[in-house]
This record gives C-alpha cells, sequence and structure tokens, in this order.
C-alpha cells in the first residue's frame, strides 16, 4: 500500500509525567525543574523550544529530534514520550498523516502477523467540527490496511494510534517509550555520594537521582600508591551518570596520610572499617562546607564480609550527615542489572585498584567494634587529618563529553 | 619536574629528522599514491623511497615490504596469512609471544589447525629441544620473537630456523622484531626466517606504521581486501607521512646502529651497577643462565609493594617506567609471557621495566637511579 505522506522525522516529543502531577502545591517548581533538566539534557544535541500543556510537555526540536527524544528518555521524572508528527487541523490532513505513521509502525511488525489496534483523539481545541470518537472513526475507517494486518481493539490494543487536535496543528504518534519515572533531579535536595570505583556506588547515586536529588560525588585518592587511572575511573564514571544528571561536581580526597596513619597506629584487622570511618568523617565536612544534606553510600547488608551490621554501624556513627543506602537490601545481582542498564557496569569493571586495596588486611574485622575504633582513634590526629584532607580537596566540575 | 622517560620499548617520541620527513605529506604532499598525476606520482615515490629503506634495514628487496598499522597488523598478517595460505596444519608459537602473534595463532585453532605453545626450559631458558619435539611434516607456521619484550632476552632465532627447514620443509617461519629493530643487526635471510615484522614508533617514528618484510615468493592470505594496493597483501589508501616516517626512522635506525649499541651497552651497564646498590630491587633473571638480551630493557623484580605502587612513586618523581601486563589485573592473573618465563602470580606483580633508547642520555640514567633509590628507601617495610 503506497502511503500519500513521506514521513520526515517527528515535528515533537510529547512527554508525560507521572508521579509529578499528584503533587498538587508543589506541582509548578516541579515542572519548571523539569523544563530545565529537559533543556540541559538536549542542549548538546539541539536547542528545543519547551511548551508546557496541560499534564504534558511538548518539546520541539530544532534538528535531530530521534537523538533528542533519546536524551529525553533519560531524564528523571518522565513516565512515557511518543515522538509525534504534526499536521494542520484539518480532517482529511490528518486522515493522511495517521496513514503514514501508521505504515511505518507497522514496519515493525513481522509480515504475516496481525496487531490489535486502536485510535485515540484527544481535542485541546474544542472548535474541532467533530468529537473526539467522530474523528477516531473518521481516520481509523480510511487508514486501516485490512483484516489480515490489522483488527481493531478497544481495549489494551497493542498499537494506538494518538491523535491530538489543537487549534492551528494536530499531532499524531504511535510509540510510547517507557520513561525512567522518578522526579526531577534537584526538586529534593543536594547530597554527597561516596564513590570508589566499584559496582556498587554509582547505581547508588542513580537511584538518589531518580528520587530527585542532585548528587555530588567524593572519592579518596591516595598518590602515589594509586595512579592516575585509578582516579580516571571514577572521572569516568560520573561522566557516565552525566546522562542522567548532566553536570556533576566531583571532590577529590587526597587520602594517602590517613592511610599511613592508620597502618601504622592500628590493629592490621581494623584497617578498613577505619579507613571508612574517616571517609565518612571527610565527606560530612566537605558536605558541611559545601552544603549538601546528606550522605549516599552503595553499602549493601552482608554484601562483602566488612559490610556485616556491625561493621556498618562502626562505619555509619562517623558520619555527620544522614547517610542514605538505597541499595541496603539489594542482591548484587540486582545492582549489577542496573548497572548494565546505566551503562556504568562496563566502566567499573576496569581492573583498576583504588584506595580499598592500598594497604589492604590480610583478615579484614568482621564485627568491628566501636570501642575498639575509637580507641586508635583517640590516637591519632584525627580533626587534623579531616582538615587536611579538606583543605586538599581537588575539585572538578563535569559534564558529559 | 623533569621527565625521565624510561619505557623505550612502549614507545618513542618521532625524532625530529623523521618529523621534518613527514611534515610534506599531510600538507603540500598530500596526493593519494594511486592516482595518475604529479602530485599522486610523488606520493608513489615516497612509498618507493620508504620501501626501499625498510628492506635495506633487514636485507630483504623492496617488492617484499608491506606496509601495516604497525606491528600488531605486521604479526597478526604474517600468522594468519601465512597458515591460510597453507590451508591446515599444525602451528607452533614461541612461550613468550606478544598477544598480536598469539592471538590470530588461537584464531587459528579456531579455525581447525593444531596450534602448540611451545614451552621454556625452566628458568626461562630458551629449549630448542622443545620445538623439535613438535616440528612435524604438517607444520605449516612457526612464530618465534627475536627481543622478547618484557625481559630482552635475544632469543637464537637461526637455530631455530635451521631446524625448522629440516624437520618441516613445509613451514613458514615468522620473527616478531619489533622490539629488535635499531638494537641489532637483522637480515632475513641470516636469520633464516621468511617474514619479520617491524614497528615505526619503537625507533623515533610515528605509531600506526609498520611493515611486514617477506622473502621472495612467500603466500599470505591477506587480511584486508579492497583496492589491491601493497600488492593486494594489504588494500587501503596507504598512510603515507606514517610510512615515510616508517622509512626515515629505520634509515636512522640502521645509520646509528654502530653508536646505538654502545649507548646501550653502557646504559645497561651502568643501570645494573646502579641497582646492585639499592636495596629491594634485584635485575630480573628470566632468561635462563648467560642469554643474551637487547641492552634495551632491563626488568627488576622489587620487594614490597607491588611493582604498580613503586610505579606511581616513581612517576611522582618524574620517572615514566612501566609495570609489565601483569600488573593490570587486580584478579591476579600472570600475563601468560611471564607465566612461561617461570614466575609465580606475586613475582610477575612485582616486575618494573626500564627500557632505554639510544637518546637516553647517562644524567638521565643517573637521575632515575637517584629516584629509584629514593623510592626503594621510602618503600622499605610497606606491605601491599
Amino acid at each position: 500500500m503506497s502511503s500519500p505522506v513521506a514521513l520526515l522525522p517527528p515535528e515533537l516529543i510529547l512527554v508525560r509525567y507521572g508521579e509529578l502531577a499528584l503533587k498538587k502545591k508543589n506541582r509548578p517548581m516541579f515542572e519548571r525543574a523539569l523544563v530545565r533538566n529537559i533543556h540541559e539534557a538536549t542542549r548538546a544535541v539541539s536547542p528545543v523550544e519547551i511548551e508546557r500543556r496541560s499534564g504534558r510537555l511538548a518539546v520541539v526540536p530544532e534538528r535531530r529530534a530521534a537523538e533528542v527524544a533519546r536524551r529525553v528518555q533519560d531524564v528523571f521524572g518522565i513516565k512515557s514520550l511518543s515522538p509525534a508528527w504534526g499536521a494542520p487541523s484539518e480532517p482529511d490532513e490528518i486522515v493522511a498523516l495517521a496513514r503514514a505513521v501508521l505504515d511505518d509502525a507497522l514496519r515493525d511488525v513481522p509480515a504475516g502477523r496481525c496487531v490489535t489496534f486502536r485510535v485515540r483523539t484527544s481535542r485541546a481545541d474544542k472548535s474541532f467540527p467533530m468529537t473526539s470518537t467522530e474523528l477516531d472513526r473518521y481516520v481509523a475507517d480510511r487508514i486501516l490496511p485490512g483484516p489480515e494486518r490489522v483488527k481493531v481493539q478497544l481495549e489494551g490494543p497493542e498499537l494506538e494510534l494518538g491523535i491530538d487536535v489543537r487549534a492551528e496543528r494536530t499531532y499524531v504518534f504511535s510509540k510510547r517509550l517507557r520513561g525512567l519515572g522518578g522526579l526531577p533531579v534537584g526538586t529534593l535536595g543536594r547530597v554527597l555520594c561516596l564513590l570508589s570505583g566499584g559496582i556498587d556506588s554509582p547505581v547508588a547515586a542513580w537511584m538518589a537521582m531518580k528520587r530527585g536529588c542532585r548528587v555530588a560525588f567524593v572519592t579518596y585518592h591516595s598518590y602515589p600508591f594509586l595512579g592516575e587511572r585509578s582516579k580516571k575511573k571514577v572521572i569516568d564514571l560520573v561522566r557516565v551518570l552525566t546522562r542522567f544528571q548532566p553536570s556533576a561536581r566531583l571532590f577529590v580526597v587526597p587520602f594517602t596520610d590517613v592511610q599511613t596513619t592508620i597502618r601504622d597506629a592500628a590493629p592490621e584487622a581494623y584497617r578498613t572499617v577505619l579507613y571508612r570511618r574517616m571517609m565518612q568523617r571527610i565527606a560530612s565536612a566537605i558536605g558541611a562546607r559545601y552544603d549538601y544534606q546528606a550522605l549516599v553510600t552503595g553499602e549493601s547488608m552482608g554484601q562483602v564480609a566488612s559490610q556485616t551490621l556491625e561493621n556498618m554501624t562502626c562505619i555509619g556513627a562517623a558520619a555527620d550527615l544522614p547517610v542514605l543506602r538505597p541499595l541496603v537490601a539489594f542482591d548484587k545481582e540486582e545492582t549489577i542489572e542496573i548497572a548494565r542498564r546505566i551503562g556504568t557496569f562496563e566502566v567499573s569493571k576496569r581492573p583498576e585498584p583504588d584506595c580499598c586495596t592500598v594497604f589492604q588486611p590480610k583478615k579484614p574485622v568482621v564485627r568491628g567494634k566501636l570501642e575498639t575504633c575509637l580507641a586508635v582513634e583517640s590516637e591519632i590526629d584525627v580533626g587534623g587529618l579531616v582538615e587536611a584532607a579538606v583543605r586538599g580537596v581537588e575539585i572538578l566540575d563535569l559534564t558529559p563529553e | 619536574m623533569r621527565l625521565l622517560y624510561f619505557d623505550h620499548a612502549a614507545t618513542t617520541p618521532v625524532d625530529p629528522a623523521v618529523l621534518a620527513a613527514m611534515r610534506p605529506y599531510l600538507r603540500e604532499e598530500f596526493g593519494n599514491p594511486s592516482a595518475r598525476y604529479p602530485l599522486g606520482v610523488r606520493a608513489e615515490d615516497a612509498l618507493d623511497r620508504a620501501r626501499a629503506r625498510v628492506a635495506r634495514v633487514v636485507g630483504a628487496r623492496a617488492e617484499d615490504v608491506t606496509f601495516t598499522s604497525g606491528g600488531t597488523e605486521a604479526n597478526n598478517l604474517a600468522v594468519l596469512g601465512a597458515a591460510r595460505a597453507a590451508g591446515a596444519g599444525r602451528v607452533l608459537v614461541g612461550a613468550t609471544e606478544h598477544p598480536s602473534v598469539r592471538e590470530p595463532a588461537l584464531a587459528l585453532a579456531r579455525e581447525g589447525f593444531e596450534v602448540h605453545e611451545v614451552p621454556l626450559a625452566a628458568g626461562g631458558a630458551f629449549d630448542p629441544g622443545a620445538f623439535e619435539r613438535l616440528l612435524d611434516a604438517d607444520t605449516v607456521l612457526v612464530a618465534q620473537m627475536l627481543a622478547n619484550n618484557e625481559v630482552g632476552t635475544l632469543y637464537p632465532v637461526r637455530e631455530l630456523a635451521r631446524r625448522v627447514r629440516r624437520l618441516a620443509p613445509r613451514a613458514h617461519v615468522h620473527v616478531d622484531a619489533v622490539q629488535a629493530l635499531g638494537k641489532v643487526e637483522l637480515s632475513l635471510g641470516e636469520l633464516g626466517a621468511d617474514s619479520s615484522s617491524l614497528s615505526a614508533h619503537k625507533v623515533g617514528g610515528p605509531k600506526g606504521a609498520g611493515a611486514l618484510v617477506t622473502r621472495a615468493g612467500v603466500e599470505l592470505v591477506p587480511l584486508f581486501f579492497g583496492g589491491g594496493q601493497e600488492a593486494g597483501r594489504r588494500s587501503g589508501t596507504e598512510n603515507v607521512a606514517g610510512i615515510v616516517g616508517l622509512g626515515e626512522a629505520a634509515r636512522l635506525a640502521e645509520e646509528r646502529l654502530p653508536a646505538c649499541r654502545s649507548t646501550l651497552a653502557a646504559l645497561h651497564a651502568a643501570f645494573l651497577a646502579g641497582v646492585a646498590a639499592i636495596d629491594g630491587v634485584a635485575p630480573l633473571q628470566a632468561g635462563g643462565p648467560g642469554a643474551p638480551t637487547v641492552h634495551s630493557i632491563s626488568s627488576l623484580c622489587v620487594e614490597g609493594a607491588p611493582a604498580e605502587v613503586w610505579l606511581h612513586h616513581l612517576e611522582a618523581r618524574g620517572v615514566c617506567a612501566s609495570a609489565g601486563s601483569a600488573c593490570r589485573s587486580r584478579k591476579g592473573e600472570v600475563s601468560p609471557a611471564f607465566a612461561a618465563l617461570g614466575l609465580t602470580a606475586d613475582e610477575a606483580r612485582r616486575v618494573l621495566r626500564f627500557s632505554f633508547g639510544c637518546t637516553t642520555t647517562a644524567e638521565e640514567l643517573a637521575l632515575a637511579l637517584e629516584a629509584l633509590a629514593s623510592v626503594a628507601a621510602e618503600l622499605s617495610g610497606v606491605r601491599s
């Protein structure tokens, strides 16, 4: 069957937001954040205009619409999106366009298979000469290719052709791409994620972003026991995450003095727990100085020997800020699945040492005691080490390449 | 901080004379060597000159030089090309071969060739008997490097080639000479080899240029098919500037060989003498007692912290050295070459490689030794 309209790139992208719509009083704030985040996420691809419509946004890209749609899919706070094509709001123009969109959608259906289908119109422009139901039928009657290919089914069809009638133009779409859900980044607050280079912490950061946090990162670098590549790995991880939050700050903390001090002062088995307590303290100090409201870690209960309840208690007790642990009840497989999906897994599995491998105890303590930690720490200049670490911090503001 | 570069086996800076030779071919002399107007013919002339220069360095005919993108492609072309030309049979590769020889050999095994890795004797010494036991009339390819890239051992390729001729007359003998160019005299005829691979960037040439030199009449199935450049052995518009750079680098390597050899020998001796005075480091004896080495590569065994940690402490003092491929792995796998040399996973993680070039000065070496001594003092008693 020939189609009278060759499909050009989509004219705009309809964006539906879910949970946002529920937040009555704060809704304008959430919407503004979403609009701002979409602008940021698409800036590198094309300038976009964003129109706010009741409960939806229409993102109109200047060029490269497909790539813009892909970027919008990575913005938190969106339930679904649809690339849409436009035509003048005249019944026969709409039919021609609807036929082209349907033909295009059917190209993804294997030959010989029949799909269930419906047309669904919504009219913002009530002056349009037909009701929504009338237009549904008018269009369907004129575009259906035949019963061997398409069967009308009003409840739960596989393929739904959406028609959005506006005063000047009418938009037609067939795809409904799933968004990531969650809340727009920046609507909930500012948090600081402790990033090691492993698989877990980037996923924890992603989950904090998903719930509307703007995430900054802190990593601990023990040069020259570690080299540039260990640092680059962490930088690369943050860059991957800028897909979901287009700019991110990374604090690189010099950690060598802390580690050599603990190595010389502590029982070997306690080194790891004591390093981590210092990390919490330093992150809390950075949080206080640069205004972050909570820490985020990739800790998961019982995942490695050091993540027992006792050790997590010892470690958490050193933090002055609340510690969020989005992965606390995750199995490793669940974390890996997300890491693969968001693109951090490939970077995380690069075999670079991190500061936890420096002076690593042969047998780390499994059930650490807080009194032992406190006793060791009373022998060293905790305050001085924290202050020096914060003073020596290197700040990197990272954006996607 | 002054850069003290001791990683010449990894790569070298482009020699100013090489850069000067290349420069016109990136701008005004940019023609495609296949084009029929003078601009193209001049580019072709440049290739011919480079070809003659490379041929001279290894005692081959110009028409037997195939330009490639570097040592890796040259090794792949030799291993895959020679074996596929033979169709089927036995393939022998040395135990310490570079991955660019080893991996294509493993690919041949998946194609149905019978591939053997020939072990070294205890202590890492070369073992001609091990080859003899595996050579047979069905052997179609033997690949053995000339100079080891990790520890510098020079292997007796000439004796090996003789044995191959006697026991496996059909076999193609491939010699990876990437680390030997500019360090020892190279002659394909003298070695008795059928092919040898070279790389420009190890001797003051640019990255992305190399060559496979073959004996007359050798058949190879190409890796790339297309416009039929390089006598059909390597299709694709030639990297003219890079090839000109390779030609000039090869010419200089040949011209400077006598001087370079004595420079390297002096550096090597001074390095070993310096190392002997430092606690916590010892020369790695990995090629067997008395085995000859290229003087451009010296590996050490370090104590205490792993080589990776030594490297970063050295780098903090401006010294660039290398820790060998084994140290890239956190899981403690040993690189196949180190395992073949008889090193345990722990030993392999303690190998620190210094490699010198003809441009390395005695003063730089003294400063590097000073840095090494200071790192050794700082890391003494530090466990990982």
